[in-house]
Formats: structure tokens, C-alpha cells, sequence
């Protein structure tokens, strides 16, 4: 076989360990570094936006999330507020209802209590005329005058008597 | 014109240089190889300054052998076997751009050199003692004792991987070669069979021939791929050492 006529080796190995070294230097560097490093860019960059993308993801979850519970507790503190309205204008109504009763009984306690006064006066009017009407009328009949004190001592007992006929009249 | 197929291997002198003694007389496959380093250094580097984000045709063909490569270094070595990238990429990108010039009628397929494959081999075997001694010093010679051997075992199993050790240059020199060697005895074989034949049945040989030649080029791929793996796997069984060294992955 030709190739393993030994003339030819040591020129093989020579250029082939010569060129082989070009080859490996000039693409160690002008080639490969740029190419390896770009390899790695787009890598890089399709991972980033991978990241991204996944990041995004879950941001906009939680996001999400965050806002449910906020409505989740909004519904909630909108109900206890309505709770709360509920229950402070059942008490307002309650306590207005009192007060007016409350007023009411005054009011008609007041009444009452004046009514009394203005009847116990009138009775009392009643009572001196009368006394002074029946003294007139015992003075033109007796001719002659008791003393003021009899008099109104005499009336009393008379009308006294009357009242109390009057009284267990009704 | 009877030929015998080896005639394609056959180199002569073109210009003679003997500078102290050795001669280093320029030849057919010395041409080659300057055809080679000149090509691929071109291909790769204008795909280089192309750089460009969105590659062109020429940027995506190199991004796909860098690709291709770096897959390879990292099955067979892992991270740390990205420090010997530049030079498993150039001796991928060498020894495929040799068997497919090689193809082209006419030229000359510099693989199919046995000394220029055992140059390969021997040098990357070479590197792969050189890195594994300096990398675990003399529990490198652990490499030739599988994990898990039992003591016993040890006078059988140590000059078995001693041979398996051995035969790793040799295998690696001659496989290339023989590859390339015997794909083109084939095609000498078919073509010589073309010619001789004459039109009235040469034309089918001729068919083969280019047949063959389709084959020939998948051929080139894989053995510079498979060149290229076995490379990986030598170095990075030096670089790990059973896979158990802090250069692991």
C-alpha cells in the first residue's frame, strides 16, 4: 500500500502538525469566540425571556391574588358597615321611641298635675264665695252680726259636710 | 487505462525541501491540508464577523457545527470539558473538511494517510495522559482499574485495561484510515470497472460509482464524528477519572 511508504512521513507530520496549529489558532481566535459567544447571547437571551415571561406569570398571580383577598375584604367591611348602619338606626329608632314616650307620660303627667291644680283652685273659689254668700244670707237672717271667726267656723263645717256628702255621692 | 485502485494513494514529491536533513518535500496531501486549513479557516471565520443575532445561511451552518460540538464535549466531558472546545472543534472541523475534499475526483484524501491520522491519534492520546497525570498524578493509574474490581481480580483486570489503554491510539489511527482508504479502493474499484467496461455495460459500475459517492460523503461525517466522540471520551476519562474527580461535571 502506498501510504506506508516511510518517504513521505516525516513531511506528513510536519505539515500536518503546521497546519493543523494554523488552523487552531486562527479559529481559537478570530472564530470561535464569537461564535461560542454568540451561541451563548442567544442562549441567554431566549432563557431571559423565558424568565421574564415566567416572572411575569407569576407577578400578574399574585397580583391577582392580592386584588381577590382586597375585594374579598372590601365585601367583608362593606357588610359590617351595613351591619353596623342597621343596627345604629335600630337603636336610633328605639331610643327615639322611648324619648317620646318618655315625653308623652311628662307631657300628660304635666297635664294631669295642672288640671288637678286649676280644679282644686276652682273648688277653692267655689268655697269662699259661697262661704261669704251663705254668711251674707245668715247675717240678713240671724239680724245681727257674728263675729267674723264664727262665721267662717260655721261656714266650713257646713260646707265640709256638704263635700263629703258630695263626695260619697260619686 | 488499466490502474490499480491504490494508485490514488500513491504521493510524489512536487517541490523538494530538505532544510537539515528532514525532508519536508511539499506533496499532494501536504497540499490538501493547506486547502483544508485555508477553507475551513475562511468558512468559519467570515461566519464569525458576520455575528449577527438572526444568523445568515453561512453564520447558521457554523453555529450548527459549534453547536454539534459543543453537544458532543458536553455528553462525553460535561462543563469542564469546554476548556478543550477550541481544539475538539478545530480537530472535528480538520479531519471532516479532509475525508469531503478528499471525495472530490481529482484531489487527494489526506486521512487517508495512516500517519496522518496516527498524528491525530497519538496526539490526543498523548494529551489525554499528559492532562490525566497532571490533573490526579499517579492516581491516574487508577484509570486502569474499573471501579468496583474486586482484589483478586486485579493481575487479570490490570493487564486487560492495559491492553484496552494501548489499543485506544491504535484503533482510533487505523479506523479513519481504513475507513477512508477502503471507500475510495471501492470507488477506484467501480470507476476502473466504468472505464473498462465500455459503454455498453460500464455504465453501470458508473451508476455505482456515484452511488458510492453519495455514501462516501455520510461515510466522511460519521467518522469525523466518530473520531471526534472517541476523542471527547479519551480526554474526558482522563479529565474525571471515573467520573469521580472535582472536574466532573
Amino acid at each position: 500500500m502506498p501510504q506506508f511508504e516511510s518517504h513521505f512521513f516525516s513531511s506528513l507530520i510536519f505539515w500536518e502538525i503546521l497546519s493543523f496549529g494554523i488552523l487552531f489558532f486562527l479559529l481559537y481566535k478570530y472564530a470561535f469566540p464569537s461564535l461560542l459567544g454568540m451561541l451563548e447571547e442567544r442562549e441567554k437571551k431566549i432563557k431571559d425571556s423565558l424568565d421574564q415571561a415566567e416572572r411575569h406569570r407569576s407577578e400578574a398571580e399574585r397580583k391577582l391574588k392580592e386584588y381577590e383577598a382586597k375585594l374579598a375584604t372590601a365585601a367583608k367591611d362593606a357588610e359590617a358597615l351595613l351591619a353596623q348602619a342597621k343596627e345604629r338606626a335600630a337603636r336610633l329608632m328605639e331610643e327615639n321611641e322611648q324619648r317620646m314616650t318618655a315625653d308623652a307620660e311628662r307631657i300628660k303627667g304635666d297635664a294631669t298635675r295642672e288640671i288637678e291644680t286649676e280644679r282644686r283652685k276652682a273648688v277653692q273659689d267655689i268655697r269662699s264665695q259661697t262661704t261669704d254668700l251663705a254668711m251674707m244670707v245668715a247675717e240678713k237672717v240671724v239680724g245681727r252680726a257674728l263675729t267674723d271667726g264664727d262665721h267662717r267656723r260655721l261656714a266650713d263645717e257646713a260646707l265640709d259636710a256638704l263635700a263629703k256628702t258630695y263626695q260619697s255621692r260619686n | 487505462m488499466e490502474e490499480s485502485p491504490l494508485h490514488a494513494f500513491e504521493l510524489h514529491d512536487l517541490i523538494p525541501l530538505v532544510p537539515a536533513g528532514v525532508d519536508i518535500s511539499i506533496n499532494k496531501a501536504v497540499i490538501l491540508m493547506w486547502v483544508v486549513v485555508g477553507l475551513v479557516a475562511f468558512l468559519m471565520i467570515s461566519a464569525a464577523a458576520a455575528r449577527k443575532l438572526v444568523p445568515g445561511k453561512l453564520q447558521n451552518m457554523a453555529e450548527l457545527i459549534v453547536e454539534f460540538i459543543r453537544g458532543i464535549i458536553l455528553d462525553t466531558m460535561g462543563e469542564a470539558g469546554m476548556k478543550y472546545f477550541p481544539l475538539i472543534a478545530t480537530l472535528f472541523l480538520f479531519i471532516l473538511f479532509a475525508n469531503l475534499l478528499g471525495l472530490i475526483p481529482g484531489s487527494y484524501t489526506v486521512t487517508s494517510q495512516i500517519i496522518v491520522t496516527a498524528v491525530f491519534a497519538v496526539g490526543i492520546y498523548g494529551l489525554s495522559l499528559v492532562l490525566g497525570f497532571s490533573l490526579h498524578g499517579m492516581k491516574f493509574l487508577g484509570i486502569l482499574v474499573p471501579p468496583g474490581t474486586p482484589g483478586w481480580l486485579l493481575p487479570l483486570m490490570i493487564p486487560i485495561e492495559l491492553i484496552s489503554q494501548l489499543a485506544r491510539p491504535i484503533s482510533l489511527a487505523v479506523r479513519l484510515f481504513a475507513n477512508m482508504t477502503a471507500g475510495h479502493v471501492i470507488l477506484g474499484v467501480l470507476f476502473g470497472l466504468a472505464i473498462s467496461g465500455g459503454l455498453l455495460i460500464g455504465w453501470l459500475p458508473f451508476a455505482f460509482t456515484i452511488a458510492m459517492n453519495g455514501l462516501e460523503v455520510g461515510i466522511a461525517f460519521i467518522q469525523a464524528y466518530i473520531f471526534t466522540v472517541l476523542s471527547c471520551v479519551y480526554l474526558g476519562d482522563a479529565v474525571t477519572l471515573h467520573g469521580h474527580s472535582e472536574h466532573a461535571h
